[in-house]
């Protein structure tokens, strides 16, 4: 059984066709998606350490994932030894159950969360909201994307596809609807200053903070937490309860592990040597601290994982969500994130959804979503053959027969044609005499069907008027007749 | 996983703040300029204090104008500080008072001094004059700390390469102070600063083999609190200090 994640919400060429059509989004996308890109090509050339990190890092990783059990087990142990509750984690209903009986127990009305893919996996915000709690997202990004009422468009940077314009409209917005002054302008700090704001007043007030992870590190029971924000130590620091919600994979086994580890989310994903904060948590506040909340919460969320553990795709689990692969993607690049209809986007979202939602989620995504240029291939830090996997997914849907009739019809037809030389110069016959209405101004224009599509957007010329293997039987002719 | 540790074995740090050689001073000079330009880098502010204890008073005072007030008389400061006896020894409650600032320590409970023995600066509390013996509840030394101009903490090591204070929770080391103030100020000793963070991790790895746990948290703090958010262009202060500073000298 794969896991659960949340519906896509409108239909593949109904998201596409939204993308394709907000030039606004599309310029932000494509300014952001370079600049990380370029900040991360610039930041391994200039550190040599950094690739030689990379490597050690990638080994840790692989040799941790082979044994994930056996180290869940060692990290429980360790985090319940310090006082900290640990709890296994199948699906989104779970996670949602537990939080919420933490909530009522110790009485919580107000929560902060910091930036978590996790939680988006299992749509942990709406299940609090449902039961009456109130959320508060505290990452910029995520914060101006809960405004929004939306889904984050990157792993990394989740609001790269508003410009300053819409996020000034929805403080605005906001503003008005705690009736508390607007930000003073859209300039970078006036923005920030007013986020800030409004984000250390729901921390004060907070009664429960919400995390993710980016590592476990299994011989102390420590969770290791990366922010640039400083969002990450507020929620851990401030509210009384603390609850982490970690998918298994993040697990490595020994600090010499995390050592060559711990900077690549930073290298790969934003260009920096380090992120601003990174804070290893173990267990609760203890004997004598006055600060810290006084009860630590970790659940080891599953939803699909673990049943990826000896396949084909086990080195999925080693992506540390850094969004390198997302940054150099045509496809993504194009479209953004929120047309891939899931909070994992680019070509790790292509292998991730299907693979932890099941294929019917998103049959559209391997088969439609890459262009098998292999470029995230190479930016991945760890070596996850994502082309690789997007084939495979590709093939198993075809094995399973999952594609329309007439993908089916118009493949069977093409193969059968193109098979032999006679249906091959048959088609060419064809399509020549069928083109005719179609060519204006010695261009093919306006094309019906599958080629309508492509002509849409290409200006495509039209097919010869005399084929190669015409011109030559012709030439050979006319010269043994002279 | 033996490749991975075997490799990790090849970069132990051998340096020990011990009274070196000229060649150990030397290098430790250039991992204290490359430290700086490292957290420059990363938009916090530096000061190289070369003179002992009282240009380290002095430096703080220069400090907190320039990272309160931005470079402005600072009429009003409130300051909040760790209570570690490595702190003690600058008395910031005279230096404060003599601005016309408040000073608040970080409060200690009684077990407070055993529990932060040998931490961020090898320093124990418990015996620390002046230091407040009440437990405040959490909420109200939240909103102290959030009402306060600047934070005073020390470290327990730093990172040349990254531009990068480490900083243990314990009693006496709380972690509000390097959090909720408006600016963080932590001193370093120049023997603090080691080259790369799995250098860094290694004098965590001591810290756990001596005390059989690591801290309840151990923040690495690079620089003032960042974001990219909005439109890919940096922002400094988020929700952290808006300013980070450090001072690295002896006193």
């Amino acid at each position: 059984m794969p896991g659960e994640l949340p519906p896509a919400g409108a239909t593949w060429p109904e998201r596409r066709r939204r993308a394709l059509a907000d030039p606004a989004m599309r310029a932000a996308v494509a300014k952001s998606t370079r600049s990380l890109a370029v900040k991360k090509e610039a930041v391994f050339a200039t550190y040599p350490a950094a690739e030689a990190m990379r490597k050690r890092a990638v080994i840790a990783r692989r040799g941790s994932l082979a044994r994930v059990d056996a180290l869940l087990d060692e990290l429980t142990r360790r985090v319940e030894a310090r006082g900290g509750h640990v709890v296994r984690a199948a699906g989104p209903a779970d996670v949602g159950r537990y939080v919420l009986d933490v909530a009522r127990r110790r009485g919580v009305q107000r929560v902060v969360k910091s930036k978590s893919m996790a939680t988006e996996e299992i749509a942990l915000n709406e299940q609090l909201e449902n039961a009456g709690l109130h959320v508060r997202e505290t990452d910029l990004g995520e914060y101006i994307i809960q405004l929004a009422g939306e889904r984050p468009a990157h792993i990394l940077v989740p609001a790269s596809h508003k410009t300053r314009q819409q996020v000034r409209a929805l403080f605005d917005e906001e503003a008005a609807a705690c009736a508390v002054d607007p930000p003073v302008g859209d300039a970078t700090p006036e923005l920030t200053a007013f986020a800030r704001r409004q984000l250390r007043a729901d921390f004060l007030a907070a009664d429960m903070g919400i995390s993710g992870g980016n590592f476990l590190v299994a011989e102390t029971g420590t969770l290791v937490l990366i922010t640039n924000e400083g969002n990450g130590r507020m929620t851990t620091s401030l509210p009384r309860v603390h609850i982490a919600v970690v998918g298994i994979d993040k697990i490595v086994a020994t600090w010499a592990d995390l050592a060559d580890l711990l900077q690549q989310p930073a290298l790969s994903g934003t260009g920096q040597r380090l992120s601003t904060y990174t804070t290893f948590i173990t267990g609760p506040r203890r004997e004598g601290e006055l600060d810290g909340p006084e009860e630590f919460h970790l659940v080891l969320l599953d939803n699909g994982r673990h049943e990826l553990l000896g396949t084909e795709f086990v080195d999925i689990l080693a992506c540390i969500r850094c969004g390198a692969c997302l940054n150099v993607c045509p496809v993504f690049r194009t479209i953004g994130g929120q047309a891939y209809g899931t909070m994992y986007s680019g070509p790790i979202g292509v292998v991730l959804t299907p693979l932890l939602g099941g294929l019917e989620r998103a049959p559209e995504l391997p088969k439609s979503a890459c262009a098998l240029c292999y470029a995230c291939a190479d930016a991945c830090p760890m070596e996850i053959d994502l082309p690789r996997h997007i084939l495979a997914l590709r093939r198993t849907e075809v094995e399973r027969g999952m594609e329309p009739w007439s993908d089916r019809l118009t493949f069977e037809l093409w193969g059968r044609f193109w098979a032999n030389p006679a249906g091959f110069r048959f088609t060419g016959r064809i399509a020549r005499l069928g083109q005719r209405v179609y060519v204006r101004d010695g261009r093919l224009k306006g094309a019906p069907g599958l080629v309508g599509g492509w002509t849409a957007t290409r200006n495509a010329p039209p097919l010869a008027r005399e084929s190669f293997h015409e011109w030559w039987a012709r030439r050979r002719a006319s010269r043994t007749g002279s | 996983m033996v490749g991975a540790a075997a490799c990790l074995e090849d970069r132990v740090v051998t340096r020990k703040p011990s009274a070196g050689s000229l060649a150990e001073a030397s290098g430790r000079d250039a991992l204290v300029a490359e430290f700086v330009e490292s957290w420059r880098g990363l938009e916090g502010d530096a000061w190289i204090v070369r003179g002992g204890r009282d240009e380290v008073r002095r430096t703080i005072v220069e400090a907190a104008r320039i990272m309160v007030e931005d470079g402005g008389p600072a009429t009003s400061c409130r300051v909040l500080a760790w209570s570690t006896a490595d702190l003690a020894s600058l008395d910031l409650p005279g230096l404060l008072a003599q601005q016309g600032w408040e000073h608040v320590p970080w409060p200690t409970g009684a077990r407070a001094g055993e529990a932060a023995a040998g931490t961020n600066g090898a320093a124990a509390a418990g015996d620390v004059p002046g230091a407040e013996e009440v437990t405040r509840t959490q909420a109200e030394l939240v909103t102290l700390a959030a009402a306060s101009d600047l934070g005073i903490t020390t470290c327990a090591w730093a990172v040349a390469e990254t531009g990068t204070i480490a900083l243990y929770a314990t009693p006496a080391t709380g972690r509000l102070p390097s959090l909720l103030p408006t600016a963080h100020l932590a001193l370093v000793r120049p023997s603090q600063v080691v080259r790369t963070v799995p250098d860094g991790l290694r004098l965590l790895a001591e810290y756990m083999a001596r005390e059989g746990d690591p801290p309840s948290a151990v923040n690495l703090v690079s620089g003032p609190s960042r974001s990219a958010d909005i439109e890919g262009d940096l922002a400094v202060g988020v929700h952290g200090p808006r300013r980070a500073g450090v001072i690295i000298g002896e006193w």
